[in-house]
């Protein structure tokens, strides 16, 4: 990313300051939402999570062995698809963030601007999650189709946004750190891609397994299982908003913890190594 | 006659020959409420049971079974399908009844029939206990179709290609400005 603002020589430590306090985040935030758009990367992401949705929809309505499913079972079945991978594509974007520059040799140029590093870290934090705000608009017209007769589709809607933005703060925030931490983007992108498989290997087992305490302090402790778990327990099982409000303790932690590390970590985490290609 | 009986029983108890185990008969009785169930394809539905040691004895561990099957053409029928928690663990002493509910999906349209079979449990078990069956509960699931293709084509088609759409412009502009 080459960030748009004047160049450090000729702006007094006054317009650094302002630049700084004021807007410093939102100019990077603005950059990187419009590197990610307008090269072309996040509409070839969009488009292949639209594939995968369009897929699992046919499937739904006409698929004779999943049609039996209770159509709010359909409509969680593609809500909680379209938070997972729109959680998957934000933390992919955001573990780009800092390992990416570092290896496009464009961090240096971003460093000299008279904007924080941690306003820089704020700023791609926002644009990995137009990524997901994105998916999720994506989602809405298939939400519609399978919601549109039984009544739940502004419910599902809301519950996707609400659970998907906090799960997606928490894990673009983890991304984000360990993009700072790894000096190649290989290793950061495939870091985030393994820790969210782990995170996903719980909701994945079969439903016949024994489910015991330790099972549920399993799904409790994993952020991206235990929002699922929210999702459904609401949308299919008919539960009030408040009921199971507990499940979202650990992505909210999430949240808090990761975005928080990023904050008090961020002066060290943005910053040249040695042996890293400087372009 | 007699006197060679128990001379022969007399002769095998001081020779210490054991005697053939006999099992102890499982005397309990099984009902099942509601008789009849309508549903729809992907319905679900609760039966109860109620097991009920009408013995004097205690019955120890026992096991009840619900299992499902088709009364009705060729349905292939996977109960496993139909409810993931078939086997529930109880005993009961003299008298004692015990309510057990199921909670059941209907994944099949037809006819089919639910019951609850009790069998005894444990590694005592010999081999040749009667079983205790609830009577039959029919099960008619009526075909239900939630959604069809033809309302989901528009959203899944246009979808994808008007993205592509957008992601092809973008990226063909992309290649002109670094041309």
């Amino acid at each position: 990313m080459t960030l748009q603002v004047a160049p450090p020589d000729v702006t007094t430590p006054q317009d650094e300051a302002v630049v700084d306090r004021q807007s410093g985040w939102v100019l990077v935030a603005e950059q990187e939402t419009r590197d990610l758009w307008t090269s072309g990367r996040g509409l070839i992401l969009l488009f292949l999570f639209s594939i995968l949705l369009s897929g699992v929809t046919y499937l739904t309505s006409t698929n004779q062995a999943l049609n039996f499913l209770e159509q709010r079972e359909s409509v969680n079945l593609v809500l909680q698809l379209a938070v997972a991978v729109g959680v998957l594509v934000t933390l992919v974007v955001s573990a780009d963030g800092i390992s990416g520059e570092r290896e496009r040799g464009t961090l240096e140029s971003l460093l000299v601007t008279p904007v924080s590093r941690r306003s820089i870290i704020a700023g791609k934090l926002i644009a990995a999650l137009t990524m997901w705000f994105a998916t999720f608009g994506i989602t809405i017209p298939y939400v519609w189709v399978l919601a549109r007769d039984v009544g739940i589709l502004g419910q599902a809607l809301a519950l996707g946004f609400l659970v998907g933005t906090l799960v997606a703060i928490g894990l673009g925030s983890v991304g984000l750190l360990i993009s700072g931490l790894c000096n190649s983007n290989k290793t950061s992108i495939v870091a985030s891609i393994f820790l969210l498989l782990i995170l996903f290997a719980p909701t994945q087992l079969p439903s016949g397994l024994p489910q015991g305490g330790f099972f549920d302090v399993l799904l409790r402790a994993n952020p991206v299982a235990s929002a699922l778990a929210y999702i459904s327990s609401v949308l299919v099982e008919g539960q009030s908003w408040t009921e199971d409000l507990v499940l979202l303790i650990t992505p909210l932690l999430t949240a808090i913890i990761a975005g928080g590390a990023l904050v008090l970590a961020g002066e060290r985490l943005v910053k040249l190594t040695p042996g890293v290609n400087a372009g | 006659m007699r006197a060679l009986i128990m001379i022969v029983l007399l002769a095998g108890v001081l020779t210490g020959v054991p005697a053939p185990a006999l099992a102890d008969p499982l005397n309990v009785r099984v009902a099942a409420d509601p008789p009849v169930v309508s549903t729809v394809l992907g319905g679900h539905f609760t039966i109860t049971t109620e097991v009920k040691n009408a013995g004097n004895a205690p019955t120890g561990e026992i096991l009840a079974h619900l299992n499902v099957a088709s009364i009705e053409g060729s349905v292939y029928v996977d109960p496993e399908d139909w409810s993931s928690d078939r086997s529930q663990q109880l005993s009961l002493k003299p008298g004692e009844s015990r309510k057990l509910s199921w909670e059941i999906q209907a994944v099949n349209a037809g006819l089919f029939a639910a019951y609850v079979v009790v069998v005894p449990f444990g590694n005592t078990v010999n081999g040749n206990e009667d079983l205790s069956t609830s009577p039959l509960i029919r099960v008619d699931v009526a075909q239900r179709t939630t959604l069809t293709a033809g309302g989901a084509l528009p959203v899944v088609l246009a979808v994808p290609l008007l993205i592509g759409l957008a992601a092809a412009t973008v990226l063909v502009r992309v290649r002109r400005r670094r041309a």
